[in-house]
Parts: structure tokens; C-alpha cells; sequence
């Protein structure tokens, strides 16, 4: 028997009705796409593409124009779909009136999480998210990073097969993205399934094995990401310890091959953001000693 | 992937830990506590005989029943506002900081939300009455019981005869604490139910709490003069004749809107008459009628709600 999908988007198309007499706003535009259980799949575009209508048809929050949307081979506008799924939307809020622990044990109570259960589960994921020592703070005074990990750690509350994710590193600094980033490397692990939408490219690119591309509404581009991003024609080497000599060598025997053009050599560099972490936890570190 | 168990349309566990979070979460809102912390004060300044608390052409139980009025008065407006504004702003303020997507997006059904968010809201309002409640009955018993010493003490000094000292003392207890008084403070909380029914219905279609607060507070206008309105209206098509139409589009216009004059007797309560108990079924059933179709059509236009 083949595997259901996790999620199977066909041909969603969502309008939303504009002011009297004009034409309605197309939002999404004929989009399919599915994603296989245990994938983390990136769907990225620009502010106003249609990233968040189409995670908010998944979830059955809007209702499409037209077109289907499953999860787990069923249809997401009813409610029993839900079972399977974590979400955290963009910038949550949450209630600011509770503590992190209070605010799992809601989000658990309304899965039908009681007791033990729900008590041993609540300490599970306040560990898993780093706000053991949080816990009993009001989210009032939480920081937007601890706020977006709270929302993960409610999103999995009852522990669901497909987690849904919109823009979860939107303003956080770098060290709380890097967290939430480990996050989902974790969830990717214990082969849950992750949909995530962001236009941080460098975050999609790290964590996702498909991704999606929707610009104005449509899907122009949907695969791996290593067929999409590779450049078949080129080839890397990385070296260690080369001397010039060794590379010299190198270049000469490039030479010799007409259909061959060595591109370019130098240092490969580390990233801005990669610099900054080394750096933080050095200083972190330094001041510990 | 095994099939999702069926979730129930309605479970009460869930609705109530919704409605346990919305009370919560409304009895940290600032309005909650002024005007509860103007109303309490009011109650305690009645603890001291101040001049302004009956006039003095007050005697007896006359003096009772000017206590009573404005704070029983007071306790309507508390409850007809918190009904008004917290429920206008519940909906909206979960909108507005996604908590409602990722209440939305468990096996939540919008009914389940619905109900949860109109019961919180109905506690909060029987939290705040039976506060202000407790408070009165201590206020009134204590100023039943002093008068009452002291209208003995003088009548029996001015050699009353001894029925005309009991009618006094029925007189002066009929105005202190009784179950007339308890009836019509129940009737305030059936009102405010049937206004915080209404105003979740428009929060559920509303683009804006102010437009809620400003539509719920016409209904709630509408209906303190929907009867006075219809027999206006059935007096002229007496005397004049209308059609048929006309006199259905009125019978309509009663079921859309609450007619609260039965709930007047919440006045008659305080001016110390008896609440008969079919008066109080006749209103529990009214206070069901209009909540239920409230909560029914509020449920109807929530379900296909684009959040």
C-alpha cells in the first residue's frame, strides 16, 4: 500500500472579496503541492505572496475558492484533521496573563491532555524549548525568542505527526533563531513531518529537504533542494592545508583540458551570522572562566 | 497514519477551560476592576448614615428602598457594561494576537470556542454580582435592623397599638434582604446574558469592537423600548388598519431583538413586592429563547468566519 502524504495541496485557489465593484484579490493562485511524512519543506516568497493563506487553508482557518487541501489523507476543513497538527503562527502573542507552563498546559488541555500525562509532558517541553527556569513567569515578560519557543513547544504539545510553522525566526535575535532552527532539526529527527514558511532563505536552505517558491500567488518552482540549488556543470573541491605549490599544480593541469575553466580559488568564507554566534558564545565562555 | 478519532462537536470539558481562560484573562482587564471598585464603594459608603442616603422626608421603610434603588441600579449598569465591553473585546483581542489561529488550528470546534469565550464572560458577571450582592445584603441588613430597633423603640414610646407596630416592622423588613431582592438581581444577570449573546453575535461579523460596543448598545436601547414600541404601533394600526406584512415585519422585529420589559420587574423587586416564581420562569425561558438563537446564529456566521 503506498504511503499517504502528509499534506497534499491540489490546485488551491483563494480570492478574498476586496471593496464594491472591484475585482476580487486573488491570494493563491492555483497551487499544488505535497509533502511526503517525515520531509521538512520550505515554502518561501516574498511578504504578500500567499505563504501564510496557503498554511491558513491547510489548517482550515480560510475556506479556499477552490481546490482541496488533505492532511494525512484527510480533509483539513474538518476539525478531526486537527489531531495531527501543531501550528505556530507568525508573531504570536499568546495569552500574556499565563505562565509558560500554564500556557502548555492549556494548549494540552485543549488536545485532551489530563494529568500525569499532561504534567509529564509540560516538563518535557518546557526542557525542550530551554525555559525550565521560565516557567512560572508571566509571558508578559517573556522576549520574543522565548515567546517563539513557547509557541513551538505548545505547537507539540500533543505530540502531532505534521507541524505547520510561519515564520518562526521572524524577529528573533540570531542565537534565539539558531535555537528554534535546532528545533526543527530535532523534530526533522524524530522523523516528525515540518511545513515552514519564511522568506529568510539562508534559515530555509539549512533545514529543509523540499522546498516550494510562490511568487504573487502562484508556485513557480517546487522540488529537492539539492537538485534546485545545485549548478551541474561546476564542481567544488575544498582542500585543507594546501600549499601554493600543490594548487599551482592544480591550475596547470586545468590548463590542459580545453573543455575545463578553473572559475575561481580562494578562502571559503564563514557567514555573518555564523561569525556572530562563534563570537557571542566565545565571549559567553570567557566571562564564565 | 491511523484515522483521526471523530472529535465531538460540542465537549464540555473543553468549552469550559476556554470559558476558565477567558474569565481569567477578563478579570486582569483594568475595566473589570474600576468599576467593580466603584460599585463595592458604593455599597461601603451605605455602611455609614450619611445625609445624602435618604432624604428627610424619609421615614421608615422609605428609607430602605433609597438605599437600595441606586445601588441595585448600580449593579444593572455593571453588568450590562461588563456584558457589552468584555464581550466585544474578547473575539477581536484573539484575532488580533493570533491566539485564536493556534486555539483554532488543536481539534477545537468554533463552537466550542464560542461557548467557552460567552461562559467566561457570564462568570465574570456572576462573580461581580455576588460580590456586590454579598455587600449589600450586609448593608442592608445592618440598616433593617438598626431602623427597625429604632422604629419600635419610638412607637412603642408614643404608645402605638400593637397592630400598628407589626404593620410598621412587616413595612420596614419587606424593604430589607428577602428573595424578591435575590430574584432581581438574578433578573440583571439573565439581562446581561442575553446582551452579552447579542454582542458576541456582532463580534462574530463586526469589523471593529467599537462597532460592536455601538450595535449592542442599540439592542440593548431597542429593547429596554421594544414593547412600548409595539404597542405604539398596534394602537395606531388599531385606529388606522395596516396589513398583514407590516404586522409580521413588527413580530419579526421582536424576535431579533430582546424585549426586556419583563424584566422590569426587577423595579417592583426593589419597591419590595414579591417575585412570584412563574415571573422567574417566564424570564428563565425568555433569557434561554434569546440566548440560544443569539448563540445559534453567532455559531453559524463563526464557522465559515475567515480568520
Amino acid at each position: 500500500m503506498s504511503e499517504v502524504n502528509a499534506v497534499e495541496v491540489r490546485d488551491l485557489v483563494k480570492d478574498f472579496s476586496t471593496s464594491f465593484r472591484r475585482k476580487p484579490l486573488r491570494a493563491v493562485d492555483h497551487v499544488s503541492f505535497t509533502i511526503a511524512p517525515g520531509e521538512v519543506y520550505g515554502l518561501i516568497g516574498p511578504n504578500g505572496s500567499g505563504k501564510s493563506t496557503t498554511m491558513k487553508a491547510l489548517l482550515g482557518l480560510v475556506s479556499p475558492t477552490s481546490g482541496t487541501c488533505s492532511i494525512f489523507g484527510h480533509d483539513s476543513s474538518k476539525v478531526d484533521s486537527r489531531q495531527q497538527v501543531g501550528f505556530l503562527p507568525e508573531n504570536p502573542y499568546f495569552y500574556k496573563h499565563l505562565s509558560g507552563e500554564e500556557t502548555i498546559r492549556f494548549y494540552g488541555k485543549l488536545c485532551g491532555m489530563r494529568g500525569k500525562a499532561l504534567a509529564d509532558r509540560t516538563n518535557e517541553l518546557l526542557e525542550l524549548v530551554d525555559l525550565t527556569d521560565a516557567r512560572h513567569r508571566r509571558l508578559g515578560g517573556y522576549s520574543k525568542g522565548m515567546l517563539q519557543r513557547i509557541g513551538l513547544a505548545q505547537a507539540i504539545v500533543q505530540d502531532p505527526q505534521l507541524v505547520i510553522l510561519d515564520e518562526p525566526t521572524a524577529g528573533v535575535d540570531p542565537i534565539g533563531s539558531r535555537q528554534i532552527r535546532d528545533l526543527i532539526l530535532a523534530l526533522k529527527e524524530r522523523g516528525i513531518t515540518v511545513f515552514l514558511c519564511s522568506h529568510l532563505l539562508e534559515q530555509v536552505q539549512e533545514v529543509c529537504d523540499h522546498v516550494g517558491i510562490i511568487h504573487k500567488g502562484r508556485l513557480i518552482k517546487s522540488g529537492r533542494l539539492d537538485d534546485l540549488i545545485s549548478i551541474e556543470d561546476q564542481t567544488e573541491i575544498v582542500l585543507q592545508n594546501a600549499d601554493p605549490a600543490l594548487l599551482e599544480e592544480i591550475k596547470q593541469l586545468v590548463a590542459k583540458r580545453a573543455e575545463t575553466t578553473l572559475l575561481r580559488t580562494g578562502k571559503p568564507r564563514t557567514t555573518l551570522e555564523g561569525l556572530f554566534l562563534r563570537e557571542t558564545r566565545h565571549a559567553d565562555s570567557s566571562r564564565d572562566e | 497514519m491511523s484515522k483521526p478519532s471523530k472529535t465531538a462537536l460540542l465537549s464540555p470539558a473543553r468549552t469550559l477551560i476556554i470559558a476558565g481562560s477567558t474569565f481569567t484573562q477578563l478579570m486582569r482587564m483594568k475595566i473589570f476592576y474600576f468599576l467593580l471598585i466603584f460599585v463595592l464603594g458604593a455599597l461601603v459608603l451605605n455602611f455609614f448614615d450619611l445625609p445624602h442616603t435618604a432624604g428627610p422626608e424619609s421615614t421608615g421603610s422609605d428609607k430602605l428602598f433609597s438605599l437600595k434603588d441606586p445601588l441595585v441600579g448600580a449593579m444593572h449598569y455593571f453588568a450590562i457594561i461588563i456584558a457589552v465591553v468584555a464581550t466585544a473585546l474578547v473575539i477581536p483581542k484573539d484575532q488580533e494576537d493570533r491566539t485564536l489561529y493556534t486555539i483554532l488550528a488543536k481539534p477545537v470546534p468554533r463552537l466550542d470556542y464560542l461557548l467557552g469565550k460567552l461562559l467566561g464572560i457570564l462568570a465574570l458577571i456572576l462573580a461581580g454580582l455576588l460580590a456586590m450582592d454579598l455587600l449589600l445584603h450586609l448593608v442592608l441588613h445592618n440598616h433593617t435592623q438598626e431602623l427597625l430597633a429604632q422604629r419600635i423603640a419610638d412607637a412603642t414610646k408614643m404608645g402605638w397599638p400593637q397592630d400598628a407596630i407589626d404593620s410598621e416592622r412587616a413595612d420596614i423588613l419587606r424593604q430589607g434582604p428577602s428573595w424578591a431582592l435575590q430574584g432581581a438581581i438574578l433578573t440583571i444577570f439573565l439581562k446581561a446574558g442575553i446582551i452579552a449573546a447579542a454582542a458576541l453575535l456582532i463580534s462574530t461579523f463586526s469589523s471593529s469592537t467599537i462597532f460592536t460596543i455601538i450595535c449592542t448598545t442599540l439592542v440593548y436601547f431597542i429593547g429596554q423600548f421594544m414593547a412600548d414600541g409595539r404597542d405604539y404601533y398596534e394602537a395606531a394600526m388599531q385606529s388606522k388598519g395596516g396589513s398583514e406584512l407590516t404586522s409580521y415585519a413588527a413580530r419579526l422585529l421582536s424576535v431579533i431583538f430582546p424585549d426586556f420589559r419583563p424584566f422590569e420587574i426587577v423595579n417592583a423587586a426593589v419597591a419590595g413586592k414579591p417575585f412570584p416564581l412563574d415571573v422567574l420562569f417566564k424570564l428563565l425561558g425568555l433569557t434561554s429563547l434569546y440566548m440560544g438563537i443569539y448563540t445559534v446564529l453567532s455559531w453559524f456566521v463563526f464557522s465559515d468566519k475567515e480568520i
